[in-house]
């Protein structure tokens, strides 16, 4: 229920921001080149733009909640629906993909710098963590694009900005055009994952119940990710959840730099043209996401923590 | 009306404030028309016909597949010239229009009044209409939708009015204009109430209005409030969207912002068709990339050509102009100007000597300087740019010569001096803040901040709101009842190379409208007026620039706007490119007839 109250709250709060500050008149881009003020109300009238913005909004969300209508873009002059559906897969295939990459990365490097603390490994580990988290996405991916695309790099060895095709229409291609977009993505939260894995898995390390299993005999091993990480990890899965579901709402930096044609591009043109229903429909999509995600996240916690499980 | 590149050319006040990153270093070793030749870059190779062309779009790529609709530079380049005739275009460089569907210029009869066009025969559509040929109807039935609102036209109110039995405004039945006359599929007879100029020599008979469209085939697709015939368009020219040929244009051949692929319109002839070469076999345009990327991956790739922005990024811009790849650009000016319209409505700017003291004050150079210093144009003295008939009228490079407007750095002693004639006695600006709308993005933002801290120094307050270049225009700017004083991020360029484009859209008052008013500092002054409605009907080219010349120097005179930017456009293409640019469209790159090259 709560999840229908938070979207409803999101959509309530987008509409009224966009009505409310400088966007432009949606009946002026539908206008074309001549905006006269007769045509001007014409269009408000035929599209409601001429009733208050409450009575707009019931409109907006009878349409969406009846008929899964977000809308018509003024600005593409196309269902905003039809183009997000158009788009999604592409950001469901970069975030998803950079989420496995930052996943597996950091709970390896964490794993790894937390059961060897303070050695070389640990401090390089650590030191590239930091870069990682430091660089801009945009800027990292400018840097990749230049090193190593075969458009415009240095040493080409991967497919470059605009290679995307989707996974429907050529998988090869599909994967090789990503690991670029992937690497970026996911470098910053992988270094984000590993640092906290590392803190966690040190403190979960030294519990008595960790000594316990040690004095019974267990192997280190089993000790390691049985007992510490399955503890450690919890965060690390709260975390997990919000990230990837803002990501599916949109990748916007990351898209931008790769040519990418999913919904991050699509709501930053948006912003930019003051396209209210595809800003409208972008937003509630990421809410969504991240709602859902959230509720992933939480039923996830009853079969990787024991003592969510057992309480 | 849109926003979403900087390239200048046709009247595009839309897009002169823009999102393209040019950044704000400055490139002041890097002259004008640096760097080739100002109409193709220089190669001493091969021509090869065929092959594929690429151009990348970072801003979103043309407005809309309807010949009515397009009126941008991007619209001009991309989709009409390669892919469709009007009764006259313009050569590469050509500054006159010449016979493209007609065979000579028009048998002008009536005192100017009535103009008589021949069409060449045979000239076939692409499929599904292959069997079909232009004629002169089609021509009648294109210019007469160019008034449905259905079909949003930019121009046809301002060039076609005096038509006889045109309609003063946008209507929503399709109208007949009776001064259009078809006595036989190979005449058109065009009669007008008086004469007009940008008739009887042909200029506005260059526009997109004049690419046929069948009406037995259109009509249908032109009934509603939005007319859907751009996604069943049939093409005239040497390319056509892949696809089209089943009567609809698939996603695959077009997708707004995405990709457009243009290949060969097997109903083209070369023979009929002089002015477009067509080597490329295909051409393909990619959309939503990264202007960086775009800009390196073109200049660094093969068979590229540059896409919808204005001007690389600084930093490309000038390694591309001073290094190895210099030969790959063509920087030349783009016959449009970038001003500071001050509204003539709103106190204090309804006082002459504040608005000369405003144009007095300001840096034109420092202005400049946000978008990257001179390679990016030249600073205006007046709103005619270089190149223009009545340029030199109105004073040429060094302008009209009013003191307010001869020092290129700004002069404050000089402004204070205008304030105090104003009744400011000291100088300075006292009274309340005044509205200022500007563009968010540089490089407009950052010109819209050097103004504001411009005029800062006299004293004057601003409300500074900063929103998206399409919110600049929509809902304020162009919006009288908005009361914005000061809009710091628009420009305008030519519809063709006549004067009357420049100026009577952006100063004549009869253009001030509740919505879309492109005439921002609402200027009516009757004498201005008066000059402007006379000068429409001149049809003697020389006196035109004359008149226009007169007019240009008087709206400098009364400082209703401070025109600080005439610029320039830069194009490029990969090494093996040999790229041409068409005047006509302000210098933007011609696909039609630039090709790969080998050796």
């Amino acid at each position: 229920m709560w999840v229908i109250v938070l979207l409803f709250g999101v959509s309530l709060i987008t509409f009224v921001i966009f009505y409310l500050l400088p966007s432009s008149n949606p009946a002026l881009l539908r206008a074309g080149h001549q905006p006269t003020a007769a045509l001007i109300k014409a269009i408000d009238h035929e599209y409601g733009l001429d009733k208050p913005w409450y009575n707009q909004y019931l409109d907006y969300m009878k349409a969406l909640v009846l008929h899964f209508n977000f809308g018509y873009s003024f600005e593409y002059q196309t269902p905003v629906r039809t183009m997000i559906f158009n788009r999604l897969p592409a950001t469901i295939s970069l975030a998803l993909g950079a989420a496995v990459i930052w996943l597996v990365s950091g709970i390896i490097i964490g794993t790894i710098s937390a059961v060897r603390p303070r050695s070389r490994f640990d401090r390089a580990s650590m030191g590239l963590a930091l870069v990682a988290i430091s660089a801009p996405p945009y800027w990292l991916g400018l840097l990749t694009l230049f090193l190593f695309s075969t458009s415009v790099g240095k040493f080409p060895i991967f497919p470059g900005a605009g290679s995307y095709v989707p996974l429907t229409q050529n998988p090869v291609h599909w994967f090789t055009s990503l690991i670029l977009p992937w690497l970026v993505l996911a470098a910053s939260f992988a270094a984000i994952y590993a640092r906290l894995l590392r803190g966690n898995l040190m403190e979960v390390m030294s519990e008595d119940y960790i000594r316990t299993a040690r004095a019974k005999g267990v192997p280190e091993r089993r000790v390691i990710v049985r007992h510490g990480i399955r503890s450690a990890i919890t965060p690390l899965v709260s975390a997990a959840g919000v990230d990837i579901g803002v990501l599916l709402g949109g990748v916007i930096l990351v898209e931008t730099v790769f040519t990418i044609p999913g919904i991050g591009q699509l709501a930053y043109q948006s912003i930019l043209q003051g396209d209210l229903p595809m800003i409208q429909g972008t937003v509630l999509l990421g809410a969504f996401f991240i709602v859902i995600m959230n509720l992933i996240v939480d039923i996830g916690y009853a079969f990787i923590d024991p003592r969510v499980r057992y309480t | 009306m849109r926003s979403t590149s900087e390239r200048m050319g046709m009247r595009r006040l839309w897009r002169l404030g823009l999102t393209v990153v040019v950044g704000v270093a400055s490139l002041a070793i890097v002259g004008c028309g640096s760097s080739s030749s100002s109409s193709g870059t220089t190669s001493s190779s091969k021509i090869v016909n065929g092959g594929t062309a690429t151009i990348l779009w970072t801003a979103g790529g043309i407005d809309s597949l309807d010949p009515g609709y397009w009126y941008y530079q991007d619209d001009y380049s991309d989709i009409m010239e390669p892919t469709q005739r009007q009764l006259y275009s313009f050569t590469e460089q050509g500054t006159y229009p010449v016979p493209d569907l007609a065979t000579s210029l028009p048998v002008i009869s009536d005192g100017g009044k009535t103009l008589t066009i021949h069409l060449k025969s045979g000239i076939h559509y692409s499929p599904p209409l292959q069997s079909k040929t232009v004629t002169s109807s089609d021509i009648k039935y294109a210019m007469e939708r160019c008034f449905l609102a259905s079909v949003a036209n930019g121009y046809a109110e301002a060039y076609y009015p005096k038509i006889v039995g045109a309609p003063p405004a946008p209507v929503n039945k399709l109208p007949n204009i009776t001064g259009l006359e078809t006595p036989n599929p190979t005449t058109l007879i065009i009669k007008t109430s008086v004469p007009v100029g940008v008739l009887d020599d042909s200029n506005a008979l260059a526009l997109p209005c004049t690419t046929p469209v069948p009406e037995y085939y259109a009509a249908k697709y032109d009934k509603g409030a939005t007319s859907t015939y751009g996604e069943h368009e049939v093409f005239t020219g040497p390319y056509m969207i892949q696809g089209a040929g089943s009567g609809t244009i698939p996603a695959s051949g077009y997708t707004s912002g995405r990709i457009m692929i243009l290949v060969r319109n097997p109903s083209w002839q070369r023979s009929t068709d002089p002015l477009r070469a067509a080597h490329f076999n295909e051409i393909v345009f990619k959309g939503e990339y990264d202007i960086t990327i775009a800009a390196r991956q073109t200049l660094t790739g093969s068979n590229m050509i540059s896409g919808d922005y204005a001007a690389p990024p600084t930093s490309i811009l000038q390694q591309g102009v001073t290094g190895s790849e210099k030969s790959q650009f063509i920087i030349a000016p783009s016959d449009g100007n970038r001003y500071i319209s001050l509204n003539t409505t709103i106190p204090p700017l309804n006082n002459i000597d504040v608005r000369k003291a405003i144009a007095a004050v300001i840096d034109k150079n420092a202005l400049r300087l946000t978008r990257g210093g001179p390679t990016l144009g030249t600073v205006a003295t007046h709103y005619i740019p270089p190149g223009m008939p009545g340029f030199d009228q109105a004073g040429g490079d060094a302008g009209p010569g009013y003191n307010f407007d001869t020092n290129p750095n700004g002069d404050l002693t000089l402004a204070e001096q205008y304030m105090k004639m104003a009744g400011y006695k000291t100088g300075k600006y006292t009274g309340p803040a005044l509205l200022t709308i500007a563009d968010n993005e540089p490089p407009a933002s950052n010109t819209a901040l050097a103004v504001q801290s411009e005029l800062a120094t006299l004293g004057f307050k601003l409300i500074f709101r900063e929103v998206p270049h399409a919110t600049v225009l929509s809902k304020f700017c162009l919006v009288p009842k908005a009361k914005v004083a000061i809009c710091p991020t628009l420009g305008w360029g030519k519809d063709f190379y006549d004067s009357q484009s420049m100026l009577d859209p952006v100063f004549n008052g009869k253009n001030i409208v509740p919505v879309g008013n492109t005439n921002t500092s609402q200027v009516n002054n009757p004498q201005l007026n008066a000059q402007m409605n006379a000068a429409e009907e001149i049809t003697n080219p020389a006196q035109r620039a004359i008149a226009w010349g007169k007019i240009d120097d008087e709206l400098t005179a009364g400082a209703y706007a401070v025109p600080w930017l005439w610029d320039n456009e830069v194009s490029f293409a990969s090494k093996n490119v040999h790229l041409q640019v068409w005047a006509f469209n302000g210098n933007a790159p011609d696909v039609t007839n630039s090709y790969l090259t080998k050796g």
